[in-house]
């Protein structure tokens, strides 16, 4: 039934932010027309629109997950799908799995435009960019810049990092508004669901963020390598340190905020 | 004889508000009941419990022997009071999406009957009707072959004509030996098709009886609701 309801979710969430992806595609080909006619003005505008469409993509895209959310479950649309022959936990992970993949397709939506939008700067001032590579042989930099094997692990944390902080953020938005549709806080469901959201987030960001500096695990990053570290971040010698223990404890938090959300969905959501 | 729904002592309150108060009954398969009471007597709050869509209740609810839950919402065919299918969807995207959930779901017939209702396919629900609307959800739950079919005021904001029409519907088309639990205002309307009758006040169960008890002494279902809720009237 997974596949079913991830089958409906994506249909249904596509609707509010294919729009997005379609203006970015228009807005990306009107640059390379700029591009291959020379004409400047068209691909300075077209990279100005471009920067509004990734910044605006990720904030519509993050507003669809939550409104989709609420609207399915909460909504009188909640007479659906509560009533469907799955449990609670097969309808959340549909949900769950949902928000992280359009928030992360939105995020590569915004890294595709500044992409494009750097092409396209490249394109318009091609001296002045190799000017500036010069400017990094001359002055060393470039001997630290990290390898390509280095390069390749940084991606993959990034990548994993960038995953971690979705599913942490989703999982705190759902039991947010998880919490603001049961009986007693429903009255006033944005209400509560902002506070209870920015409480959460708040509250389990500053535990973080100490455990970030001060337990012995992180990763010290140099131009040779990226590896584990048992020290706390602030006494690393490294060239560069990334503590894991905050966003470790984010994203266990997250994961038990969401077993809340479907056990609140299980047995105290009230469908109005 | 086995029973299709169990309930007993069924209590539910919301805060201090009691709204079901030890309600207990049970039904076999094969009968059309009548859930009858006024506005605020608990009747939709007793069908969102046999639906599953309330949990946080006490007492027992079994359906076919099992608690609510995903098997029972797969024997369930529930139309609620409330237009439940999103704007965007056309007749067709609902068709397929109850053909994908319930296996029980005959979605020929859904199809024919989109066009017996003179319904178009790919007509959203925004641009429909109010009455086209409350087709394309009554074609829905009836295009099941359901076990238990639980419907909320079926017939609330519908005419004269259309009701009898739609009850037609519904006699016709339920499936074999299925039970259907119509929770109505309208008993003039709908009292010759049931075979039972609930009544609930103040969220308790004062009538369980069939219809031909009530009738034994020459009254109508009607004659002994406004009999028993005449305070409310």
């Amino acid at each position: 039934m997974l596949g079913k309801l991830l089958k409906h979710e994506f249909r249904q969430s596509a609707r509010s932010v294919s729009l997005i992806y379609a203006c970015a595609a228009a807005v990306i080909a009107f640059i390379f027309v700029g591009m291959l006619t020379k004409i400047t003005w068209i691909g300075v505008v077209g990279s100005i629109v471009l920067y509004i469409t990734a910044l605006v993509g990720v904030m519509m895209t993050l507003v669809s997950v939550i409104k989709n959310f609420y609207d399915t479950l909460y909504s009188n649309q909640g007479y659906l799908s509560f009533t469907l022959p799955v449990n609670c936990a097969s309808l959340l992970g549909s949900k769950v799995i949902a928000a992280i993949v359009w928030v992360i397709l939105s995020f590569v939506l915004a890294a595709v435009c500044f992409l494009v939008i750097a092409m396209n700067a490249k394109a318009v001032a091609e001296g002045s960019m190799a000017g500036i590579w010069d400017i990094i042989e001359l002055t060393g930099l470039k001997e630290m810049l990290p390898s390509g094997a280095t390069l390749v692990k940084l991606g993959i944390l990034f990548a994993v990092s960038v995953l971690l902080l979705v599913f942490t953020f989703v999982g705190f938005v759902f039991f947010a508004v998880t919490m603001a549709n049961t009986r007693v806080l429903q009255k006033h469901p944005k209400l509560f669901g902002f506070l209870i959201f920015f409480f959460t987030y708040g509250v389990t960001n500053a535990v973080g963020t100490k455990l970030t500096y001060s337990v012995p695990l992180s990763l010290e990053i140099t131009t040779e390598d990226v590896k584990l570290a048992f020290v706390a971040m602030d006494q690393s010698s490294g060239m560069l340190s990334y503590g894991l223990a905050g966003v470790l404890f984010m994203a266990l938090v997250a994961v038990g905020l969401l077993l809340l959300t479907g056990w609140i969905m299980e047995h105290k959501v009230n469908i109005k | 004889m086995e029973q299709l729904i169990t309930v007993e002592d069924l209590h539910k309150s919301y805060g201090s508000k009691t709204v079901l108060d030890g309600v207990s009954f049970t039904a076999a398969p094969g009968q059309i009941i009548g859930l009858l009471g006024p506005n605020g007597c608990g009747k939709t709050t007793l069908i969102k419990i046999l639906t599953g869509l309330i949990k946080d209740h006490t007492g027992t609810v079994r359906i076919n022997n099992e608690e609510p839950g995903a098997y029972t919402k797969s024997i369930v065919a529930y139309l609620p009071e409330k237009t439940y299918l999103p704007d965007w969807m056309r007749p067709a995207d609902a068709i397929g999406y109850f053909s994908d959930f319930y296996k029980d779901f005959d979605k020929d017939k859904a199809v024919e009957m989109v066009s017996r209702f003179g319904l178009d396919m790919k007509q959203r629900v925004k641009t429909m009707s109010k009455g086209q609307q409350e087709k394309l959800r009554l074609l829905l739950v009836i295009c099941r072959n359901a076990e238990l079919y639980i419907l909320d005021e079926p017939l609330g904001g519908v005419d004269p004509a259309a009701r009898a029409k739609i009850l037609d519907l519904i006699l016709e088309n339920h499936a074999a030996n299925s039970t259907v639990l119509i929770s109505t205002h309208l008993i003039s309307d709908v009292e010759a098709i049931f075979d039972r009758v609930l009544m609930i006040s103040e969220g308790k169960l004062i009538v369980n009886a069939h219809v031909n008890e009530l009738r034994e002494n020459g009254k109508t279902v009607e004659d002994v609701f406004k009999e028993v809720f005449s305070y409310a009237w």
